[in-house]
């Protein structure tokens, strides 16, 4: 490729991502400073509320992942005990199940007419249900369940990489066990958990399935804006955008700074201590035991979702065990065209959105990923992370102010009301995932592999058909997997930019629930969380 | 001179105080030529300039009288061994010997598979076709990248640090076997090194280079014996380089460096005397190091017992090599 050439082929794609990512963001941001809309955003009470309400939920629920991650990871990485292969795999099982498929199997589980409280009400002959499940306790219970897998896989990767002889070292210092665990390991794991912190104040502060489903009147920013949106209330639904997206940034720059630098990795690896044996037999009963209800705990959404997918309509009313059992939803499903459709809308439009994300991450991989010259790499990069700091309700705001104006002299086009506008913000909210993989695919990539099949007379469509592109594949095939998964299930941006012609699964489990079609809702949830499985089966391999 | 492959003022700038060049040197056919240098010298980048991978600011490239300049690598035909072997990890042997080899038309196939086979037994990994490459040794892969390399029988083959990813037991033997097979298939032959044995081994000439400059271009003998400059003498084996009274007192005249290698000086009966301060043995002879009454200290290479530490002697040059003293 020549030089200029290449600076052409770089600027378009900045211009192309730019469009596509920052272009709507600035747009909201022109509107929403309107003294109007400011105003009102500023003399409503509730509004702080929730804004104060969405950060003190992402911290809380920070500290519960980590409250629940980190000790689990050291028990897996460190300690050996019966069973602890098979329950390491389960521990990861929240990751299969969609934000809102997870909330709503929280419901069926824990919710006041679920199987948990039948139970308590029955065993205690109890009037009523024991509780509800609703308000901030609610939501930080869903959370701290779907988000401390980050924790956890983020700690036992730290830990694997700690160099055993440093502990060791430590010890013929005259470090005790808490000693060294404080001095030496902490410290060592600090980017892994600034890493896993970030990730989680993101994911909560971006929260939507569960404060819609079970905020009741407690409400976070996200559920104010959809709420705003849904009022005709748009000059508001972009301030309240704004705001949460100025609380994210912020969010993301403080925890940045603590994240530091990755020492381990600077000092070279060394080998991972090796597991203790529990010995004591009490003791080895007990982390058994504590293990194998822990993994039935996390196990228990997904069979309730199960269970509940084979409750025919209405049948099941007073009893603690559903009475009736039957495929008769699934056959619904499958039967009437009008169930299967969004089904294989979200397929489509997952399996478009997936396409195009990996095509524009393979686009910057081979513009930027490694050769110089280095011009417009760290914008492209910049673009392409842009979508992770904002949260999904935000940036769906933002393409629906920015695509529901025709301007094509701004390069604005009407898209609302269309069906590509979901896709295209799927593509949009999935670039981060893919980009992050391919670009990572291609650093670790041997420039000399490239230059071996030049000097074997392959030219730049050979080189890049018959060596780059194979020696990808792991990483297009992780990326391409999660960003699928993510797509398929989202909720989030479908709730704002859905239209009648490409209602996604997640709205029609919505809908479902409302007209009280439960089996049905939890059906679809079925489904999605196979599919999901099984795409994360096959794509991401360790 | 028939000269098959020739550099015409090459240079390559890499920034305001980093450039290669300009650089003229001209190879003959079937003549294997080692580029020899420390780190940063640029022979890389001369190497990396034959191969297309850069592209020089000034100069021409020439090979067979075809000016390559501006060709792209892939249409150069040069065979390349990578400094880490860069196999196709994705690939067998077998598919990676034949990367460079088009078979897409009826019966190109059996040709490709015939081709593979014969360039396998040339590097002695006979029926190695189906095996993986992590499968391999470091000493066969290697194998592996010069089968690959020769496979599409290029014009001149390339190779960077060779044997530098080798177990130091294993590249004396492997060098050996490398000229040999270089020298029966008859190609054109260029590689990087940085070892002056590695280089006077397999190269049947050296080209020293040194700052991106090209010091001399001769055969090992020639290098050793008449070094074009001070850096050559010094780079190039063991040497003594002496300044003021011991240079003059040892044959040099006023302004020059005096060069000597240790077997070039005698301990004898008359000459510069000093006094042994250390004797380092080596099993067949010993190295002593001589302080002169100036402060001086040469390295003498002489019998294991010819002297002790302690011992008075006299140094008696055999043959001294003197250059202009130069900008420090």
């Amino acid at each position: 490729m020549s030089a200029r050439l290449g600076f052409g082929a770089r600027a378009a794609l900045t211009l192309l991502l730019a469009w596509l990512v920052l272009y709507p963001m600035l747009i909201v941001v022109r509107e929403a400073a309107h003294a109007d809309a400011l105003r009102a955003f500023a003399s409503r009470p509730g509004e702080w509320r929730a804004l104060w309400a969405s950060v003190w939920i992402s911290v809380a629920s920070v500290g519960l992942a980590a409250a629940i991650g980190v000790p689990l990871a050291f028990l897996f990485e460190w300690l050996e005990f019966p069973g602890r292969k098979t329950l390491g795999s389960f521990i990861a099982l929240p990751a299969v199940l969609p934000p809102f498929v997870g909330v709503i199997a929280f419901q069926f589980l824990y919710g006041e007419s679920g199987f948990v409280a039948r139970a308590v009400q029955r065993l205690f002959g109890l009037e009523q249900a024991p509780w509800q499940l609703q308000g901030a306790g609610a939501i930080l219970l869903v959370h701290a369940y779907s988000m401390y897998v980050y924790f956890y896989l983020l700690t036992r990767a730290g830990l694997a990489k700690l160099d055993g002889s440093m502990l060791e070292a430590a010890q013929a210092l005259g470090a005790g066990r808490w000693e060294t665990l404080g001095r030496v390991t902490l410290p060592l794991l600090r980017p892994s958990l600034a890493g896993a912190a970030l990730l989680v104040f993101m994911t909560a502060l971006g929260s939507f399935s569960a404060p819609y489903v079970f905020g009741g009147g407690f409400r976070v920013m996200t559920t104010q804006i959809v709420a705003a949106k849904l009022n005709g209330e748009l000059s508001l639904a972009m301030v309240e955008s704004m705001a949460l997206a100025l609380v994210t940034v912020l969010g993301l720059a403080l925890l940045r700074r603590t994240e530091g630098d990755d020492v381990l990795t600077a000092l070279g690896k060394g080998t991972a201590p090796r597991r203790r044996p529990i010995r004591r037999p009490g003791i080895r009963a007990l982390a058994t035991a504590a293990g194998w209800a822990l993994a039935a705990l996390l196990l228990l959404p997904h069979l309730t979702l199960g269970l509940v997918s084979l409750v025919p309509y209405a049948s099941w009313t007073t009893e603690t065990l559903p009475p009736l059992l039957s495929l008769v939803n699934y056959q619904r499903l499958f039967g009437e065209p009008e169930r299967l459709r969004p089904l294989m809308n979200s397929l489509w439009m997952a399996a478009a959105s997936t396409g195009a994300a990996m095509a524009v991450a393979l686009a910057a991989g081979a513009l930027v990923g490694r050769r110089r010259p280095w011009q417009f790499r760290g914008p492209i990069e910049a673009l392409i992370a842009l979508p992770w700091a904002l949260p999904g309700t935000v940036f769906a705001v933002a393409l629906m102010t920015a695509f529901g104006v025709h301007d094509p002299l701004r390069l604005r086009w009407v898209l609302v009301g269309t069906t590509v506008l979901l896709p295209l913000a799927y593509l949009a909210r999935n670039l981060p995932v893919t980009g992050r993989a391919v670009l990572a695919g291609y650093r670790q990539l041997d420039p000399a592999l490239e230059e071996a099949a030049a000097s074997l007379g392959a030219g730049r469509g050979a080189t890049f058909r018959r060596v780059t592109l194979p020696l990808l594949t792991p990483a297009l095939a992780a990326g391409g997997s999660l960003a699928f998964v993510a797509a398929l299930g989202d909720f989030v941006t479908s709730i704002v930019l859905y239209t009648p012609d490409n209602r996604p699964i997640s709205i029609e489990i919505m809908s479902s629930l409302r007209v009280s079609e439960l089996g049905v809702a939890a059906a679809f949830g079925v489904i999605l969380m196979l599919v999901s499985a099984a795409v994360l089966g096959v794509g991401v391999r360790r | 001179m028939s000269a098959f492959v020739s550099l015409d003022g090459v240079r390559k700038q890499w920034s305001h105080s980093v450039a290669v060049g300009p650089l003229s040197a001209e190879i003959r056919r079937g003549e294997i030529l080692a580029l020899l240098g420390p780190s940063g010298s640029g022979k890389t980048t001369v190497l990396r300039l034959l191969a297309g991978f850069e592209t020089p600011d000034a100069g021409r490239i020439l090979v067979a009288g075809e000016d390559v300049t501006s060709v792209p690598p892939a249409q150069r035909r040069c065979g390349m061994v990578f400094q880490h072997y860069a196999l196709f990890p994705h690939l067998d042997v077998g598919e990676n010997v034949a990367f460079g080899l088009s078979g897409r038309g009826r019966g190109e196939g059996e040709r490709v598979a015939a081709k593979v086979a014969e360039v396998l037994a040339l590097v002695g990994l006979d029926g190695f076709e189906r095996r993986q490459v992590h499968e391999l040794s470091g000493g066969q892969q290697q194998r592996v990248a010069l089968a690959r390399a020769l496979a599409p029988e290029p014009r001149m083959l390339l190779l960077d640090e060779p044997l530098s990813n080798l177990d130091p037991s294993l590249r004396e033997r492997t060098r050996r076997e490398l000229r040999a097979l270089i020298k029966r298939v008859g190609i054109t032959t260029i590689f990087v090194t940085h070892e002056q044995e590695e280089a006077f081994d397999l190269g049947d000439r050296v080209a020293v280079l040194q700052a991106g400059r090209l010091e001399q271009l001769a055969t090992p003998d020639e290098l050793y014996e008449r070094p074009a400059s001070l850096f050559v003498a010094t780079f190039v084996g063991r040497a003594n380089v002496v300044r003021g009274a011991t240079a003059r007192a040892l044959g040099a005249r006023d302004g020059q460096v005096l060069v000597v290698r240790p077997e070039r000086l005698r301990l004898g009966d008359a000459g510069v005397p000093g006094v042994v301060r250390e004797r380092r043995y080596t099993g067949a002879a010993a190295f002593y190091q001589v302080e002169t009454e100036t402060g001086d200290r040469l390295e003498v290479l002489a019998g294991p017992e010819a002297a002790a530490v302690g011992d008075r002697v006299y140094l008696e040059p055999l043959r001294c090599l003197t250059f202009p003293e130069g900008p420090a």
